[in-house]
């Protein structure tokens, strides 16, 4: 009996503090989407819900402010560079944990320290690329500059390591080619840390304010980080619209990890740890 | 070959150069602008540049606008690969610091004096560096005195009476703070920007006149700082606005929580729109009397423009006084044009007349480009001594200190 009844008593402990903490997280989405109903410049006003519910501001969000067409070109932008970053890293991934050529190591080593430059520093050069190669205002710009991933083969490299290169030895004894070893043994074990990488590379992107900024100079190709920013003034900050746009931006994000969070969890943790 | 035929072709190579460097293209062809205007400003631009593009044939206007928050790095990246445009719209602390990386034109040569001595004299002042005109003003602002007439009347004050010096401020604030119920006489920021004010109604100078030394740790200055901390250490009429986590001046004003705040021209639409009952006055007056700081944008022109002379006519059509009179009037804000200035009555536009009265005597900030991280030397500094950590005299010679320093390129 005592037994159970610390049990229990444990149980409701646990359950009240991850409520408590449910609600400190939660509490910014919260207000996120409360203020997104609220009439202009009432923001701050005391009432907790709207007193006069609104649908203004995502109407102008998405009419006068041509959130929409942001919207288009981040998914467009995040995808795509997603979805190629997270190919190459697991192509190169798979070549630098099974493969053995000359100096791999060493340049795998070399490429790891090219992780330890802050990001901010590749800005300059690599925009003096891109306004050499003319790419100024097209998507081009926005995402190849990012598809090659060195956390991303990381990532890839370590957790491909941990399956046993049995497996691939089968698979060649059964006269699979190399393509196939990597579509049908490497590819499906690694679903997990596959899923996470292209989470973590779509949701850079997705938020990615500045170097979308300075390799655009029309506004039909802002995406919504861009977009979010023009809220902000000198002085004021336009809280209800910029909240209904931040509803509109955070949609894509919650439905892929809503669908993915398995693999995102199990991803995390087996990439974390390599025996 | 004669004399008179040497001459003569002396002259047309000589004209031909001349024609060949300024005519042709330089009145004609595409100027790209980077603006930051807000979402109500934006059409109106767009508007006047309408306008202009229709009165100069065979010239377009290439708008591009750009988030306020990234505008800097923006144009900083851009000048690194010479892919600016040809004029900018920058924050008046922003400029000091392209002009003193040779990346503006100077436009002494395009502006003439006539059409200068109509510029509101502090806002052309943010446009000066080095003794050169770098910038055309096409927003200026300062702080007035915002408050609540509602609990001024509750407080049994006379609500179109604002404090007319800082000591009835605090007389004001004592009346109106009741502690008990989270409510006190005014909300202040901290930061160097916002308490400009306290030191130049105090006559306390930011830098020097040879801008190389800071001068915030004169008597005046600490006595003006003082003033600041008091308000929340010794009188308690100030609700700690200042701090981490503390209620924003803004929120606090429009929840009824401070009874005055300092703000802007800029919050007088929002505000309106809450429906709160409130009134503008004067900064409070100190021992050297009421002074706002400046505030505000200028255009600019890079010096890799292929029309300068094109480029400064348009920085000229902007400010000048029809579009600065439609400029005030729709949008409600300070006209840049002496000469718009009229177009503010007290009777239509009670809230900006005040304004522009108290932009009359206001002191603009010293044409450093090393403003930025000025303020982020004192900022520490200051709450510390708002905090009560330090004391102010303390706080001051040491932020003066690093600032010095920063000067002195150490």
């Amino acid at each position: 009996m005592a037994v159970e009844k610390t049990s229990t008593w444990r149980t409701i402990a646990l359950y009240v503090g991850l409520t408590l903490a449910a609600v400190v997280v939660l509490f910014p989405f919260f207000w996120m989407v409360v203020t997104a109903f609220k009439q202009p410049g009432t923001a701050f006003s005391p009432e907790i819900f709207p007193s006069a519910p609104t649908l203004d501001n995502f109407k102008r969000v998405l009419g006068d402010f041509g959130f929409g067409r942001y919207f288009v070109n981040s998914v467009i932008v995040a995808t795509t560079a997603a979805a190629f970053a997270t190919l190459f890293a697991s192509l190169a991934g798979y070549v630098f944990a099974k493969k053995q050529f000359f100096m791999r190591d060493r340049l795998f080593g070399f490429l790891l320290l090219s992780l330890m430059i802050p990001g901010m520093m590749y800005v300059v050069p690599q925009f003096a690329i891109i306004t050499k190669l003319g790419w100024m205002n097209t998507y081009k710009a926005m995402i190849i500059p990012h598809l090659a991933n060195v956390f991303g083969l990381f990532l890839m490299r370590q957790y491909m390591m941990t399956i046993p290169s049995e497996l691939i030895e089968a698979a060649e004894i059964d006269g699979a080619s190399e393509r196939q070893v990597f579509t049908t043994v490497m590819v499906p074990l690694s679903i997990p840390i596959i899923a996470t990488l292209f989470l973590l590379t779509f949701q850079f992107h997705w938020n990615n304010f500045l170097w979308q900024l300075i390799v655009t100079n029309v506004e039909r190709l802002y995406t919504v980080p861009v977009g979010l920013a023009m809220f902000k003034s000198a002085h004021e900050e336009l809280y209800t619209l910029k909240m209904a746009g931040s509803c509109i931006s955070i949609l894509p994000i919650a439905v892929l990890f809503f669908f993915a969070q398995r693999y995102f969890i199990e991803g995390m943790t087996m990439g974390a740890v390599k025996e | 070959m004669s004399k008179s035929t040497a001459m003569a072709l002396i002259l047309l190579v000589v004209g031909l150069m001349v024609w060949g460097c300024g005519g042709g293209d330089d009145t004609t062809g595409t100027l790209t602008i980077w603006q930051t205007y807000n979402d109500e400003e934006h059409p109106v631009f767009k508007e006047m540049v309408a306008r202009f593009e229709e009165s100069h044939p065979g010239v377009t206007i290439e708008v591009v606008r750009l988030p306020f928050a990234g505008a800097e790095p923006k144009i900083q990246t851009a000048l690194t690969t010479r892919t600016e445009p040809d004029i900018a719209r920058v924050d008046v602390s922003f400029l000091p610091k392209l002009a003193s990386k040779n990346a503006l034109l100077a436009l002494d040569e395009y502006v003439p004096a006539e059409y200068r001595a109509d510029i509101f004299p502090v806002a052309l002042q943010s446009c000066m560096y080095d003794g050169q005109l770098y910038g055309i003003p096409d927003q200026t602002n300062g702080l007035c005195l915002f408050y609540n007439r509602a609990m001024f009347r509750a407080a049994g004050l006379d609500p179109d009476t604002p404090p007319a010096t800082w000591d009835e401020l605090i007389e004001f604030g004592q009346r109106l703070t009741d502690k008990d119920e989270g409510v006190f006489g005014i909300g202040l920021t901290n930061s160097l920007w916002w308490s400009l004010p306290f030191f130049y109604t105090y006559g306390a100078d930011l830098l020097s006149d040879d801008l190389m030394h800071c001068t915030l740790d004169s008597p005046e200055a600490v006595e003006a700082f003082q003033l600041k901390v008091d308000m929340f250490a010794e009188y308690g009429i100030e609700g700690g606005a200042w701090r981490a986590g503390g209620i924003t001046g803004d929120v606090g004003f429009q929840n009824g929580r401070y009874a005055m705040i300092l703000n802007g021209p800029w919050a007088v639409e929002s505000l309106k729109r809450t429906g709160i009952d409130f009134g503008v006055g004067h900064i409070p007056a100190g021992p050297a009397g009421s002074h706002t700081n400046v505030g505000g944008n200028d255009l600019v022109v890079f010096r890799s423009t292929d029309k300068p002379e094109l480029a400064a006519e348009f920085l000229m059509f902007v400010a000048n006084e029809e579009n600065q009179r439609n400029w005030a009037l729709t949008l409600g804000q300070i006209p840049v044009n002496t000469k718009a200035m009229d177009a503010i009555t007290s009777e239509e536009h009670p809230y900006l007349s005040t304004f522009v009265e108290q932009m009359q005597t206001a002191i603009p900030r010293p044409p450093t480009p090393f403003y930025p991280e000025i303020e982020n030397l004192f900022i520490p500094e200051m709450q510390a001594a708002l905090d009560g950590t330090k004391s102010v005299e303390d706080a001051m010679r040491t932020a003066v200190g690093e600032v010095d320093k920063l000067l002195a390129g150490e």
